[in-house]
């Protein structure tokens, strides 16, 4: 019976970087420049992200063409059906500087291909599909896609025909964006669960698209940019 | 025309943090040795909502400049480092060079956390 109640592994090490953050944390509430309760609600809010809303979005929206025609013209509408409230959702309850309350949805044909990026910094949908991976903060894959989309793409494995055309989506302090890919085929008479769950991460942004039987990104390189950062 | 470039980051190295660098032990090792398959440390959570509070309740380090100084330390200083350990040294270094925290000040208090966390 014990055998059963093994403890999962732990690490049981301090670490100079949790001693770090929790140094940090502190010395900035006692500096007043946030309180303990304005921290415990921003890292609640954060805890709750994740991209399945984003993923239910795109699934309703393949199953029902209302459903569709809203979400394409009000992204910031269509969101609350799948529970994601963009204006009194966020800890501040207006919005905040960081997921600002415009959500526009990128509805992807059989000959556009729509993919999102940040060149500026890393902004990110993070209401409706949680924190961004980290290569999609590098300055290499900000500053490559809006040149090379097709190469980019291809090294995210994705090898879009001549006849598909990218658009790149640059996303700013007022605008977020996800994608709405082309239902697969292979999909029909799928229930909303099922569609939801191949519509991954990867595929919201628009590096992937959705296949039956993938359900989870596939994990990406990190690459160093070769120029130094200007920022003007 | 005004001038709009952001004042120029100091992005020398600071002896505290470069201890913490060279020294820290990060998440990817601890999860090696220790079995854990958590792709994220634990302290993750609370550092984003660190970089969030300092954002948004008195602006005392804005969003875009964080992450531009973020960006511009990981091209350079902390780019042997992995994120999310980088982010948390790059937060730390934009705070001291911006005066927000003292160096000496976060050196005592890393101490001090040490021996609480330590202490069972």
């Amino acid at each position: 019976m014990a055998e059963k109640h093994k403890p999962a592994p732990m690490v049981d090490e301090v670490s100079e970087f949790e001693v770090l953050e929790v140094a940090v944390r502190e010395l900035a509430i006692e500096k007043g420049l946030f309180s303990a309760e304005d921290h415990r609600r921003w890292t609640e809010y954060i805890h709750t992200l994740g991209p399945l809303p984003a993923a239910r979005l795109v699934a309703k929206a393949w199953l029902d063409p209302e459903f569709k025609k809203l979400a394409v013209t009000d992204g910031v509408k269509a969101s609350l059906d799948v529970g994601v409230d963009w204006i009194s959702g966020m800890p501040t309850e207006f919005g905040t500087p960081s997921d600002y309350c415009n959500l526009r949805v990128l509805e992807d044909t059989p000959t556009v291909k729509h993919v999102v990026v940040c060149t500026l910094c890393s902004c990110y949908p993070r209401p409706i599909l949680g924190q961004s991976p980290e290569w999609y903060r590098t300055p290499n894959y900000r500053r490559r896609l809006v040149r090379w989309p097709r190469q980019v793409l291809a090294e995210f494995g994705l090898q879009l025909p001549e006849g598909v055309t990218v658009r790149v989506e640059d996303s700013n302090q007022k605008s977020r964006f996800i994608v709405l890919p082309v239902r697969p085929e292979g999909t029909d008479g799928w229930s909303e669960d099922q569609l939801a769950e191949i519509v991954t991460r990867d595929c919201l942004i628009g590096v992937a698209v959705p296949k039956p039987g993938v359900t989870a990104n596939t994990p990406r390189p990190v690459r160093p940019a070769v120029n130094p950062v200007e920022h003007h | 025309m005004a001038d709009n470039k952001l004042p120029e980051l100091d992005s020398t190295p600071i002896p505290l943090l470069e201890k913490v660098r060279s020294e820290g032990r990060v998440w990817e090792d601890l999860c090696e040795q220790y079995g854990v398959d958590n792709p994220d440390p634990p302290w993750k959570e609370a550092l984003e909502g660190t970089c969030d509070a300092l954002s948004a309740e008195a602006c005392a380090l804005p969003l875009l400049e964080r992450r531009w100084e973020e960006d511009e330390l990981s091209d350079d200083l902390y780019a042997d480092v992995p994120y999310p350990e980088r982010q948390l040294l790059a937060l730390a270094h934009s705070m001291i060079r911006r005066g927000i925290l003292d160096e000496e000040e976060l050196a005592r208090r890393m101490e001090e956390v040490t021996r609480r966390l330590n202490r069972v």
